[in-house]
């Protein structure tokens, strides 16, 4: 898996290919509190367009991020779902909890 | 319980070979061979298992660390906590009582040599050398040594330990580490404990029946102790400990199917445990016998 | 994930059984038997008292080794792994066990957790996110601070399940699911099966002497009888299946009484198995 981060205006992008598993959510669960908390960024886009698949652990990191984002005032934007991670968060009846975008347009100016 | 199990056991029938010629007193004989043999290897393997397991959850508490495995302290710690401190009420009242009787049966002896004054010197040496070691270690056979054979046991015959296999969790790292590390470190200072109520006890005599003060008892007492009394006695301890721990576990990882097996499990763990407790406490005491310079 | 077409991962075996023998001391109970579990299929065995299907089941998650032959689990003959290999493919199983098997003196989301906590390094907060969302998947959201002896059976399966599911596992084995159950559950426990079938591209291995069960959930069936297999197909292969064996389990329901002789008769003539000890 890799993670890496980019600004696009105001907005934070994080960047995520690979499978997202039990052994490196840690580093995406990181990656967003950081971006959230000490960025400070009103708002954050986790592109997961590259992501061919998430365990739970991975789901769960999301949902802190978004817990977290909700109490700061920002906002947590998913990117780009595959099918595969649409079918995991639609299983744990997360996808109506969470924003999810089609395009980078979309998400930067909704 | 192989070590006391010597009835039951027929022998093979290779061995009976000449029956039709042997007289009825010869063939007895070949038999009761036959048992004994059988039961010394039953008992040894029975202590081969002991060792074993006493050895990996050695190995689990103090290597295993450092190998980057996590010791779970917290799991200690509540074990630490059901084998020690909650055992202190009936232990404080049971040594207590021994130190009582200690005191009146040495004074029985001592009062015809107009010696009572050493009564406070016998108790002290008799608690801390033997009494105080040993009754600390009935007291925990009891109430924790059963309590492991039956937590295990019942944890095997409702597949627990099973699941915990297919988690991918060792038992003897998961269940057996964390009581063994308790006993270790608890079964020591009850011991210290015991032997303070146990001279307490005597001091109630002391101070009653022969003329004591209760300060005077107990200069008295320490006066009479060396360290290597103490250290004897902890030492014991240390070993009671691990004995209780490994016979315990055993006898609950050995449990049949059922629930009945439980109740044999945990008798069978407090039998054993106290026959191999006296038999260390006897070893260790002669050890000490011929090996400690007076 | 490998480059593979979807089609190919499908067929591709992730338990591989050969020639597998299984003995308790004088007894065999499974006498060579070879099958292999495909990739996300639910795979059914099917067999009355004494056929050897829960011994099976032990053997291919570890818990009995073989006698002779060979199991192949990810490509690894678990007869023969180190007890570390061995560890690295079990975090990659979850295994439901006919009581549940749930510790009693854990809640049970700490039951859940277990496994998290020993095995990866998460936060706190992230695992109690994944407890809560795995006990919400096999209905038990809220349950989390009880103890297992407050559950009724049912409940208590549940947990198991999502204790099972917790890191996130390639193959799931179930030990008679339904057994001990009243049927509305035992049914609700097939429903979650094939929940978890459908939602997650997962191998899942029943063991189960009740037919409908079998039926309903069942991608392929294996009908294991006295430690041989007599029949292993889809649903609508067996049946097909004209084997005498086969015709006298599917008709069972039809035909109780007969069968009902034909355990007696077993029960009364089976080997007298002495306990190990």
């Amino acid at each position: 898996m890799q993670i890496s981060t980019r600004q696009s205006g105001k907005a934070t992008i994080v960047d995520v290919s690979g499978d997202i598993d039990l052994y490196n959510s840690p580093e995406v669960r990181k990656v967003l509190l950081a971006a959230l908390r000490e960025e400070r960024a009103p708002r954050v886009i986790v592109n997961l367009r590259e992501v061919r698949y998430i365990d739970s652990s991975g789901v769960a990191s999301l949902v802190e991020g978004l817990k977290v984002s909700r109490e700061l005032g920002s906002r947590l934007v998913l990117l780009g779902l595959s099918q595969a991670v649409r079918d995991v968060l639609e299983l744990s009846r997360l996808n109506k909890v969470f924003e999810v975008c089609d395009t980078e347009e979309q998400a930067l100016r909704s | 319980m192989p070590v006391l199990g010597l009835g039951g056991i027929s022998a093979p029938s290779l061995l009976c070979i000449r029956r039709d010629t042997c007289g009825l007193v010869a063939e007895e004989a070949v038999e009761v061979t036959v048992r004994v043999g059988r039961a010394t290897l039953d008992s040894l393997a029975y202590l081969g298992g002991l060792a074993r397991l006493g050895g990996r959850a050695a190995y689990f508490t103090f290597v295993a660390p450092w190998q980057g495995r996590r010791l779970r302290l917290d799991r200690a710690a509540h074990q630490a906590m059901v084998v020690g401190l909650q055992a202190l009420p009936i232990l404080s009242l049971i040594t207590f009582f021994i130190g009582v009787i200690l005191a009146l049966q040495s004074a029985y002896e001592l009062r015809k040599f107009g010696a009572l004054h050493y009564v406070s010197g016998a108790v002290a040496i008799s608690m801390t050398r033997e009494l105080g070691p040993l009754m600390t270690a009935i007291v925990v056979i009891g109430r924790s040594g059963s309590a492991f054979a039956a937590e295990i046991g019942t944890m095997k015959v409702t597949e627990e330990l099973d699941a915990l296999e297919t988690m991918a969790l060792n038992p003897v790292q998961f269940l057996v580490t964390p009581k063994f590390l308790a006993m270790v470190v608890m079964l020591p200072c009850l011991t210290t404990w015991a032997d303070l109520m146990g001279i307490l006890g005597g001091a109630l005599f002391g101070v009653a029946k022969a003329g004591f003060t209760f300060t005077s008892y107990l200069r008295s007492s320490l006066d009479a102790l060396y360290l290597r009394d103490i250290s004897t006695g902890l030492i014991k301890s240390l070993m009671f400990g691990m004995t209780i721990t490994a016979v315990g576990c055993h006898e609950g990882f050995s449990t049949g199917a059922g629930a009945e097996e439980v109740g044999r499990s945990t008798t069978a763990a407090v039998v054993m445990s106290i026959f191999l407790v006296i038999a260390v406490d006897l070893i260790f005491t002669a050890l000490f016998y011929f090996t400690g310079a007076h | 994930m490998p480059s593979m077409t979807d089609e190919a991962q499908q067929n591709e075996a992730i338990v591989s059984v050969r020639d597998l023998r299984l003995r308790f001391g004088e007894r065999e109970i499974l006498h060579g038997i070879s099958f292999d579990v495909r990739r996300y299929e639910t795979l059914v065995i099917l067999g009355g008292s004494g056929s050897g299907k829960s011994t099976l089941l032990r053997a291919l998650v570890s818990l009995e080794k073989p006698s002779a032959g060979e199991i192949w689990v990810k490509g690894k003959n678990i007869a023969q792994v180190s007890g570390a290999e061995m560890d690295e493919i079990r975090k990659k199983l979850g295994m439901s066990f006919q009581g549940g098997a749930l510790f009693g003196s854990l809640t049970v989301g700490e039951n859940v957790a277990l496994p998290l906590r020993e095995h990866t390094k998460l936060e706190d907060l992230t695992i109690q996110i994944i407890v809560r969302l795995k006990l919400e998947q096999v209905g038990l959201a809220g349950f989390e601070d009880y103890m297992p002896s407050q559950l009724s059976g049912g409940m208590k399966k549940r947990a198991a399940v999502a204790r099972a599911m917790a890191m996130d596992p390639e193959m799931l084995f179930f030990d008679e699911p339904s057994a001990g159950l009243d049927p509305i559950i035992a049914a609700g426990i097939d429903n979650l099966i094939l929940k978890l079938k459908k939602a997650f591209r997962i191998s899942i291995v029943v063991v189960t002497h009740e037919l409908a069960s079998a039926f309903l959930i069942a991608d392929r069936v294996l009908l294991l009888d006295k430690g041989d297999i007599v029949a292993l197909g889809t649903r609508e292969e067996l049946r097909e299946n004209t084997h005498p064996r086969v015709r006298q389990f599917l008709n069972r329901i039809a035909e109780p009484e007969v069968f009902e002789e034909l355990d007696y008769l077993q029960m009364l003539t089976e080997k007298h198995r002495p306990r190990r000890r």
